[in-house]
């Protein structure tokens, strides 16, 4: 921050302009862009009766107001106290976002003190255009971009400092040589303060952050104890032992994806009115863990994200030749493995909450786009696209027709779920046994339905015969007058009404979700926009025209109604890169073609040389390691985004990553083997340290963090030895909150069907990151802890302390399930009571108990054991069918139904409290507790 | 020491660190039951001073999901009535349905109180003149989206995404609450969620204190609050107090970590929470005169009754921000038993709402707004031949009841056009609303801002006008 006052300052102490260049390039922009808006632009509408058009209209004032501007005296002018807000009935502009900066404050009171001057229009005019050829001045530079709607936004100045993710990136030379690239930057900026790093953790904290960071788990008892062993004896090289295990642990990808898919916004239903199953969306989460198990050069990651379907299909074309049989095999997505990866790759593009139900066609059409455009910004390039959607952006150098060129890309980009054949890595472990429980359901649903249409049949037959008219079936007298046919749902109750209608809407719910057993994935293909929008069913038609072309327009204001100018398909000009085989006279347009347009995006987006990619994501890595980014705001580097602590560091980072084969894992070891990143979270001077660098800025320590909710449901099982540690395939349903998941969730029409948790419990039992993510029912547990709503890019976990996490933590069924675990599992492992303290604190903590402790927790045990030899808990009940309540949208009236649960027919329960004895029940007592602590539920 | 990325004010992070290091390590040792929530300097839900003279305290919103038709509740149509049935040619834009009819509202109307409040004749006890004499029916207020969840969302949150704070937690960000050993921002939900579920009283970026806690129905007020059958209080106090002493050593060793008290203050609250919300939701020690007012005695009206009694109870213990939300609105068909079915679950409690909060002086500053999402259409389609009586969404009017909190008293503000198509006189888009709503709590919304993402954000997303013709 130093450093941008200075810049600041020396503009003003260094400004040798005329006070009429002054007055033009600077004072009177501010009036116009902060002022007339409501002082002068309508002239019918001019807020106070003040003018601010003309250097008169402030000598003027208004109705209340005088002496507004005293040319010469800035000190006597009101203009300056409704500037700085010092005057609480006069803050103007009225509005925070509008409010004038420290360095517009102090334009304004040069402008006062030259006098006001306001040269003529003509006057004002030269000295602008002499202006505009000078790339760089005292002002900042000017970044040449497409343009903009304005001249005076074209012509903008940037403090180069607050632009720097659009500059090149030149890879700086470390400031200290001989050690890790890493600690020389950050040392440097130490160095430059009066203080010194923190030491290096002690062992057994390192273990455990470092194996929290690469795979959510902590490490075992015996893991920390050689490792402590090897690394007294020789430290770089058990830590690099350490590292390299954990590396190439499955469970690393299984940990770091969640990172990503906490950015792409992944779920496996689409949200809003119907919240329909995207069957197969789990293929994108598992392709995400073993990109980064296998990695994946980053670039490449990309490509597939943004362009899979079209490079698949590509491959395929150039595999096959023949047209016909291609468009046969690409229908039955018959393609090959490596094809197959990049199709999956796609579903990026499907990850935003979606349902066009109630929604015009185009409008539907329209928030895809901007959401696509938008997910695409911020997740590679850190650019928060939805800010110049409307208008040029107001900070950076992005004008609204760059919005428009990408959003043209996808203008064509189709929503399908598209075939491809299952892959040697797809696991699908549990297929028979879920498509036997859809069945079930199905059936049930089709049975009832059945039942009450025969009722309204049967109606109907004596209807005709009382009407004297031959019987029609449904579907035959669909079309007849009113008058000719039976009532509709004659023959039923207004309760068998609302039930046919639930059992109808049931019938297809789950019709459907056997899709979930076809080679599917949640993909998209380029053609012309669907007459007709449906979640429900998305499919490639079998003819693309392939000459249509989207109609591509700037739309005024974001607004459909308002169509612009007419552009192009292609991508932000501001980093002055071009777009690979695109003509001189327009270097940032992409192919016109329909197909191909996203292909050149991602080549873009993954060249080496674009400034914003390579930045975006080793900021991200570094945020993850530290829970602390260089940038502040991993999805918006623009000018509002908070800017690097290390500019140069992330550069150099950044740089590096690129000539090194984009790869993540290289850049993981670099991290972890810097001794910043060793460094210990207690530093010898905190209390100074958080003086002056509250934010922790230098990274001077090692900063701790809550862990996330999916790690600590992860641990807690890990250390019960309950965790089952496969990997991928379906997502898995655990047990969650018994009255949130039999209570009803309304979807279109109707309830969803009830939240039933897989039978087994090994099934049960696996990672957090497989479990099944419905947009409209999130986990309670998860939530609590702060999982991110799937609707909304997440670029940082929150972890504020709330009272709903500790009645989680202390009451619910899943703790004390896991409580009752860790206690037998204690029980089995150890003896004494002394020696299973000693055993929980090791597996929980990974340290042994202080004396203190033992003797504190000994007679809690024992007391707690005479507790619970005089209370019994009661089983915990599973109920195998359940009478749900719905209001009939229709009559307003009130109705039942019967659910069945059939997974609870022959339910493989958890060991639970009821089942064990006083004295496992005591033991759970402390294992709760241990769940419950600081010590746990921290990572330092 | 955890920085969240977006979501925490510098100045906050900086002055709560600043003061728990000017503890030293002392502060682990000193008695964390002692440490009552508003003694910490960081406290977010202490009380905080409005930032404008606030001529309302408290907000009790009654939401009607799905939608209620504003012409068969509030906005009398006799020009409908005349069209009944008659072709309409209305272009609501949705997919190219069959025939379209107008539809006349099956209620008819009267004029209640000496200010004249237009109601239909189902409303038995909004029309006593004690109580109509009170609202304020706001006719101009305008939603963008035609389905329930994006509307929901976009009523509750300024947005249709679903992703932003909640207007209770913008309140109680603004506001605090006046009783720290319950929520400050409580929401009631029949026992299935309104569409879009806990995003409509969600935090958004705000810090998760903000975020609303539902008081569901039936089971257990709040998600686990009563600790497992089998533990007595006793057993968890003993239990807290172990906890507290293996923390209360841990966070010596961790001199350098700030959030551990407030965690610790986290259990206590919870601790004391699980005291004070069954006494909350326990009516018992109400009188039978009260509970019959509210229509606790009939099964149509009890169990909304017990929310608006709960609700007055909450705002009464010093909640800021109550949210009550009854569906079964979406009258596409059957809308006279629709319609009526609905009114005589609400109608008693929420006439009983106003007047016991009037009587016990509190009406004054309680805002009591009653809303759906959006309105209703004067048409709708056939269905299956038949001329089906109900009516499609509509964005583009609605109607909107209030009372109390510095809202004009008998008074019916803006209009729609003859058939209730759309609002026609001060009208004025939802972020506008919402502005007011903020006004009247004595927050400013251009003030009220949080810096996320690169931007100071507001509830009204981009800044809104205050709606003066609704305040007194």
């Amino acid at each position: 921050m130093k450093s941008l006052i200075t810049f600041i300052l020396l503009c003003h102490f260094t400004w040798a302009a005329t006070p009429e260049e002054h007055a033009t390039l600077k004072a009177l922009p501010i009036i116009s862009s902060k002022c007339i808006a409501c002082h002068g632009e309508d002239p019918n509408d001019i807020d106070g009766e003040l003018n601010l058009l003309s250097r008169k209209g402030f000598l003027k004032g208004g109705e209340f107001i005088k002496d507004l501007l005293i040319p010469g005296n800035p000190g006597e002018s009101f203009l300056m106290t409704v500037i700085k807000w010092e005057d609480p009935d006069f803050e103007m502009p009225p509005k925070e976002n509008d409010r004038l900066t420290q360095e517009q404050i102090l334009d304004i009171e040069t402008w006062i003190k030259n006098g006001a001057p306001w040269p003529s229009q003509a006057a004002q005019k030269k000295i602008l255009a002499s202006e505009k050829n000078k790339r760089i001045t005292k002002e900042g530079l000017i970044i040449k971009t497409s343009g903009g709607l304005t001249d005076d936004w074209t012509f903008r100045r940037y403090n180069p400092e607050t632009v720097w993710a659009f500059l090149p990136i030149k890879k700086p030379t470390p400031p200290i040589e001989g050690i890790n690239p890493i600690d020389a930057f950050v040392r440097a900026k130490i160095k430059a303060t009066q203080f010194e790093p923190a030491p290096r953790a002690d062992l057994r904290t390192l273990i455990r952050r470092v194996s929290y960071d690469l795979i959510g788990l902590p490490p075992s008892p015996d893991e920390v104890a050689e490792f402590i062993a090897s690394a007294q004896e020789d430290f770089d090289s058990a830590y690099s032992t350490l590292i390299e295990r954990l590396l190439a642990s499955t469970q690393h990808g299984e940990r770091w994806a969640q990172h990503w898919l906490d950015v792409a916004r992944y779920a496996d239903t689409g949200g809003l009115s119907n919240d329909y199953e995207r069957s197969n969306a789990w293929r994108y989460r598992d392709y995400v863990i073993r990109a980064l198990n296998e990695d994946k050069p980053y670039n490449d990651f990309i490509m597939e994200q943004i362009a899979g379907d079209e490079l698949a299909d590509k491959s395929l074309r150039e595999r096959v030749g023949n047209n016909d049989n291609y468009k046969k095999l690409q229908r039955k997505g018959q393609y090959s493995s490596k094809e197959a990866e990049q199709m999956i790759a796609s579903s990026f593009l499907r990850m935003g909450p979606w349902d066009p139900a109630m929604v015009k066609a185009p409008e539907a059409r329209q928030q895809y786009i901007d959401d696509v455009v938008n997910a695409v910004g911020q997740t590679f390039l850190s650019t928060t696209m939805r800010c110049f959607k409307c208008h040029d952006h107001k900070f950076d150098p992005l004008p609204t027709k760059d919005y428009y060129r990408i959003y043209s890309i996808f203008a064509g980009t189709q929503l399908a779920e598209r075939h491809v054949s299952w892959q040697k890595y797809d696991n699908k472990i549990g297929f028979e046994e879920e498509k036997a429980q859809v069945e079930l359901l199905h059936n049930f649903a089709d049975s009832e339905a059945r039942r009450l249409q025969q009722k309204v049949e049967e109606y109907a037959h004596t209807w005709y015969t009382t009407h004297q008219l031959p019987y029609k079936n449904l579907k035959d007298r669909k079309n007849d007058p009113v008058d000719q046919k039976p009532p509709r749902h004659g023959g039923l109750s207004e309760a068998e009404k609302g039930q046919l209608k639930v059992r109808e809407q049931d019938e297809w719910i789950w019709n459907r979700r056997t899709e979930r057993f076809l080679p599917m994935v949640q993909s998209v293909y380029n053609g012309p926009d669907p007459k007709f929008l449906n979640a429900r069913k998305l499919r490639m038609p079998t003819k693309i025209d392939s000459s249509w072309r989207p109609a591509s327009h700037i739309l005024t204001g974001g607004a459909l109604e308002a169509p612009g100018e007419k552009i192009t398909p292609g991508v932000l000009s501001a980093l002055g890169l071009p777009v690979e085989g695109s003509s001189q006279d327009d270097p940032f347009a992409t192919p016109k073609d329909l197909g191909g347009r996203r292909l050149a995006l991602a080549k873009w987006i993954s060249h080496p040389q674009n400034s914003l990619t390579a930045r975006s994501i080793v900021n991200r890595i570094w945020q993850y390691h530290f829970d602390k980014p260089i940038a502040g705001n991993p999805n918006n580097f623009g000018v509002k985004g908070a800017l690097p602590t290390h500019p140069e560091l992330i550069d150099w980072i950044a740089a590096d990553f690129v000539e090194n084969g984009w790869s993540i894992k290289r850049l993981h070891r670099l991290i972890l083997t810097s001794k910043t990143y060793q460094q210990s979270g207690r530093h010898p001077k905190q209390y100074e340290l958080a003086q002056e660098d509250p934010k922790n800025d230098l990274f001077a320590f090692f900063p701790n963090r809550r862990l996330t909710a999916e790690e600590l449901r992860d641990s807690m099982l890990h250390i019960t030895g309950e965790l089952n540690t496969a990997a991928g395939g379906l997502p898995i349903r655990p047990e969650m909150n018994m009255e949130v998941a039999l209570q009803p969730r309304m979807i279109q029409f109707s309830i969803a069907p009830t939240y039933l948790p897989n039978k087994s419990r090994n099934q049960r039992n696996r990672r957090s990151i497989y479990v099944y993510r419905i947009r409209g029912l999130a986990d309670p547990f998860l939530e609590t802890f702060n999982q991110p709503n799937p609707n909304d890019s997440c670029e940082g976990r929150d972890s504020a302390s709330v009272s709903p996490q500790a009645f989680t933590l202390m009451n619910s069924d899943l703790l004390t399930d896991r409580s009752i675990a860790l206690a037998l599992r204690l029980a089995t492992e150890s003896k004494t009571l002394a020696e299973q303290i000693q055993r929980a604190f090791q597996l929980v903590f990974n340290r042994n108990a202080s004396q203190s402790e033992v003797a504190k927790i000994e007679p809690y045990i024992r007391e707690m054991r005479d507790y619970h030899a005089k209370h019994t808990p009661k089983p915990r009940e599973y109920p195998t069918e359940i009478t749900r309540s719905l209001v009939e949208e229709f009559s307003g009236q009130a109705f039942e139904y019967e659910e069945i649960l059939p997974v609870f027919n022959d339910y493989e329960r958890d060991e639970q409290a009821s089942g064990v004895s006083p004295r496992i029940r005591a033991l759970a007592d402390l294992c709760l507790i241990l769940f419950n602590s600081h010590e746990f539920v921290y990572s330092y | 020491m955890k920085t969240p990325i977006c979501s925490r004010p510098l100045a906050d992070a900086y002055s709560r660190r600043e003061f728990l290091y000017g503890l030293g390590s002392s502060m682990g040792s000193v008695a964390f039951s002692s440490l009552l929530a508003d003694e910490i300097a960081a406290n977010p839900m202490a009380p905080k001073k409005p930032m404008t003279p606030a001529k309302a305290k408290n907000v009790i919103m009654l939401f009607m999901e799905g939608g209620p038709g504003h012409m068969d509740t509030f906005d009398p149509k006799p020009k409908l009535t005349q069209l009944h049935k008659t072709e309409s040619k209305n272009d609501r834009g949705l997919a190219a349905g069959n025939y379209q009819f107008y539809v006349g509202s099956p209620f008819k109307f009267k004029k209640a109180g000496q200010s004249g409040m237009d109601m239909c004749d189902q409303w038995k006890y909004m029309s006593d003149p004690e109580v109509a004499d009170e609202l304020c029916n706001y006719r101009g207020c305008q939603a963008e989206s035609l389905n329930h969840p994006e509307a929901l969302f976009h009523m509750n949150t300024g947005s249709r995404l679903g992703a932003d704070p909640s207007l209770g937690a913008w309140a109680t960000y603004g506001l605090g609450s006046e009783n720290q050993n319950l929520p400050g921002y409580v929401v009631m939900t029949e026992m299935a969620l309104p569409q879009g579920g806990s995003k409509n009283w969600s935090n958004g970026f705000l810090p998760a204190h903000f975020q609303g806690t539902a008081l569901r129905p039936k089971g257990s007020p709040i998600l686990d609050l009563e600790s497992q059958s089998f533990k007595s209080r006793a057993h968890q106090r003993a239990s807290l107090d172990q906890l507290a002493f293996l923390n209360d050593q841990h966070a010596k060793r961790h001199p350098e970590h700030a959030d551990l008290t407030a965690r610790m203050e986290s259990y206590e609250l919870a601790y004391r929470m699980q005291m004070e919300v069954p006494e909350v939701v326990d009516l018992g020690d109400e009188p039978e005169y009260i509970r019959e007012m509210y229509g606790m005695d009939n099964k149509v009206t009890h169990d909304f009754g017990r929310q608006c009694l709960m609700a007055r109870r909450l705002v009464e213990k010093g909640t800021r921000f109550v949210q009550i939300f009854a569906g079964g609105w979406d009258s596409h068909d059957y809308l006279e038993r629709g319609h009526s079915s609905r009114i005589s679950a609400v109608d008693k409690p929420w006439a009983a709402l106003i007047k016991d909060l009037k009587q016990r002086g509190m009406l004054d500053d309680t805002l009591v707004i009653w809303n759906g999402e959006f309105g209703r259409t004067p048409d709708n389609n056939m269905r299956g031949g038949v001329y089906a009586i109900g009516r499609g969404h509509n964005a583009d009017a609605m109607t909107i009841m209030m009372a109390g909190g510095g809202i004009k008293k008998g008074a019916i503000v803006g209009a729609t056009d003859e058939i209730g198509a759309k609002a026609v006189d001060i009208a004025h888009p939802i972020r506008d609303f919402h502005v007011t709503l903020l006004h009247l709590l004595g927050l400013d919304d251009n003030k009220l801002t949080y810096f996320h993402a690169g931007r100071y954000k507001q509830l009204s997303q981009f800044g809104g006008t205050v709606i003066k013709e609704l305040i007194s």
